[in-house]
């Protein structure tokens, strides 16, 4: 379908079906609002159309919760979309995506520790940092596990999908440990709290989150979009892409410091959400292109829309109670993964690549 | 011209070149010959400018490579190794247009654009251009591949300057006609001011391109031949650890040359 439109066009389209699913998404729910009576909301908000007062209940609900929560679930997937293309460019893998190579479990461990341990004096430095020692300890614990797992898979300039698999496997391990060993040893509100957050929920959104994520997304966006080209080149290998002119090992460094800034700050408000970072590029690629120039701001759309359809799935399936969005990643997730995996076994060629 | 000039290479205590200096012929198809673990590829590797040496300099012309940043230096010269595979969908179009990156920033020019239809023209796969490069057959592969490092270093029009093509086996595990298809093409670049320099894994196909000869043996060139019939039979017997003869083609002409054990 996009396969005939230019770039342009297809970031348009994307752009068109985002808007629908973010008003679709604004208005389903326990309440239900219809787009004009959002509008009006929106409006009064803004202060520029005088407050109905009979209609406090309705408009604080969608100002201080569904507005919000609709806005982070739109920045997740987009963090998420954005993540899984620059992960599956650098491990040259369309398997790969946040989940896979520690770079979410890292970041949950980050999170984790502060949650536990951030008020008690062993870790007073965390203080002088205040809201943000969350994401920063995400981004630091976050940053070295994939750091690891890139090393681990890569020999001579190319990555093994065994091995890269393998890694992933035990650093996620390290780090899922590592969580839960601190919500064992939590007292129980924060246990609780990190058993949430290991799920993915959009419950606890509130503006601070929109501002955190969406700073963070904007800035880590507008940087990769200038990785198109040599993401393009690292497909042929690093010593290839040296020749090209591409400096692979500072490409390495920076696309997982990109990365993971925006995981870690994504992770730490929302929690863990897997498999989106890996559907969204693959998707955007059988529609319309690899060519990373187009999948970067094409997956930045495309997961804003799917992380707004499962979030909207997730207050429906079993009301009043919420699905954790984790869940419902997963399970459409999972079998899509395991068929890309069967689909390069059966062609030969899981081994090395570029 | 491209000179390799004192170059040794260590690896801790292993010496993999030990002084090297040897002068490529411009606008030449220079060969590298010699047998497994003698320190080719690691000479190619440093001639391109892609590995430092331990010391010693490598110079186009009378330029430094270290003194390139890395897109002129992706400008001047381009390699071509064993055939990529790729994980992705990516159109033929797109990797040869790899080949333009080190001369545009954000889009490419209309020229470009143009030299990428020629380059597919050049290597005969104008027709797979909307094709996606892991659905080709490993031979086409390496015929786009070859497109982009035309591309790359693109000298078919006025003004031309030196220009470099390395070839680091490029035709391990093609079929003979993409062999002979890829190594007709590498040469006929030498009439456009282009070095050409390669290690080929095939002896025969070596001997029967080439113009100009560098022996290597244990990290050292033993010998500089500038015509196949140049290199003493005796030598590359020692060196490969073969029994060689030479042979006269009745019906051109041309030495061969026959390996037994």
């Amino acid at each position: 379908m996009l396969r005939r439109l230019s770039y342009g066009q297809s970031y348009i389209l994307l752009g068109i079906i985002l808007a629908a699913a973010l008003v679709a998404s604004a208005g389903i729910g326990a309440f239900t609002f219809s787009p004009e009576r959002m509008f009006r909301y929106l409006g009064e908000g803004l202060g520029w159309i005088p407050s109905v007062a009979a209609d406090d209940l309705g408009r604080n609900v969608f100002l201080k919760l569904r507005l919000p929560r609709v806005l982070v679930a739109g920045l997740t997937g987009a963090v998420l979309g954005v993540s899984g293309t620059l992960m599956q460019g650098l491990f040259r893998n369309p398997i790969v995506e946040p989940g896979l190579v520690g770079t979410s479990a890292g970041a949950a461990f980050g999170a984790a520790i502060i949650f536990v341990f951030g008020e008690s004096t062993a870790l007073s430095f965390a203080t002088p940092l205040g809201s943000l020692a969350v994401p920063v300890a995400a981004f630091v614990v976050s940053f070295a596990a994939t750091m690891i797992v890139y090393r681990l898979s890569t020999s001579f300039g190319k990555v093994n999908v065994f091995t890269l698999l393998l890694a992933g496997i035990a650093i996620n391990a390290v780090c899922a440990a590592g969580t839960g060993f601190l919500s064992y040893v939590a007292r129980d509100p924060q246990a609780r709290n990190i058993t949430f957050w290991n799920l993915g929920t959009f419950t606890t959104a509130d503006w601070r989150g929109v501002e955190l994520i969406g700073l963070f997304f904007l800035i880590c966006f507008v940087w990769s979009l200038r990785y198109g080209k040599s993401l393009n080149a690292l497909m042929l290998g690093e010593s290839e892409a040296a020749s090209l002119g591409v400096n692979p090992e500072r490409l390495i460094l920076q696309l997982i410091i990109v990365n993971t800034i925006m995981v870690a700050v994504a992770t730490a408000m929302v929690g863990v959400i897997a498999f989106v970072g890996l559907v969204i590029p693959h998707v955007m690629r059988m529609l319309k292109s690899a060519d990373y120039n187009f999948l970067l701001p094409a997956s930045a759309l495309f997961g804003a829309i799917t992380m707004e359809v499962i979030d909207i799935a997730a207050r429906v399936i079993i009301p009043p109670a919420e699905l954790p969005i984790g869940i419902i990643t997963a399970v459409i997730g999972a079998p899509v993964f395991l068929w890309i995996l069967l689909r390069q076994t059966r062609s030969g060629s899981v081994g090395f690549y570029g | 011209m491209a000179d390799v000039d004192r170059v040794s290479y260590r690896v801790g205590e292993t010496v993999i070149l030990d002084d090297v200096t040897v002068s490529f012929a411009p606008n030449r198809f220079n060969v590298i010959l010699g047998p497994n673990g003698a320190g080719k590829s690691t000479l190619l590797k440093i001639a391109t400018g892609l590995l430092e040496p331990t010391s010693g300099t490598v110079c186009y012309g009378d330029r430094r490579v270290g003194d390139y940043s890395a897109p002129a230096l992706a400008r001047k010269r381009a390699v071509l190794s064993q055939r990529v595979e790729l994980a992705f969908p990516l159109d033929v179009e797109d990797v040869v247009l790899m080949g333009r990156y080190p001369h545009y920033g954000r889009t490419p020019s209309r020229r470009d654009r143009e030299i990428v239809s020629r380059s597919l023209e050049l290597v005969g796969m104008t027709a797979k251009r909307g094709q996606q490069y892991p659905t080709l057959s490993g031979g086409e592969q390496q015929k786009v591949q070859l497109a982009r490092v035309l591309a790359q270093i693109w000298n078919y029009d006025e003004p031309r300057e030196p220009k470099y093509l390395f070839l680091d086996e490029p035709t391990t595990s093609l079929d003979v006609h993409y062999q002979l298809h890829l190594l007709d093409v590498a040469r006929g670049l030498l009439d456009y001011d282009c070095t050409v320099i390669a290690i080929l894994h095939d002896i025969t196909m070596a001997l029967q391109y080439g113009d100009v000869f560098f022996l290597m043996e244990n990290g050292r060139v033993a010998h500089e031949a500038h015509d196949a019939a140049g290199i003493p039979v005796e030598l590359v017997e020692r060196v490969f650890q073969v029994r060689a003869s030479r042979v006269t083609d009745p019906a051109d002409g041309q030495g061969l040359w026959r390996f037994s054990l």
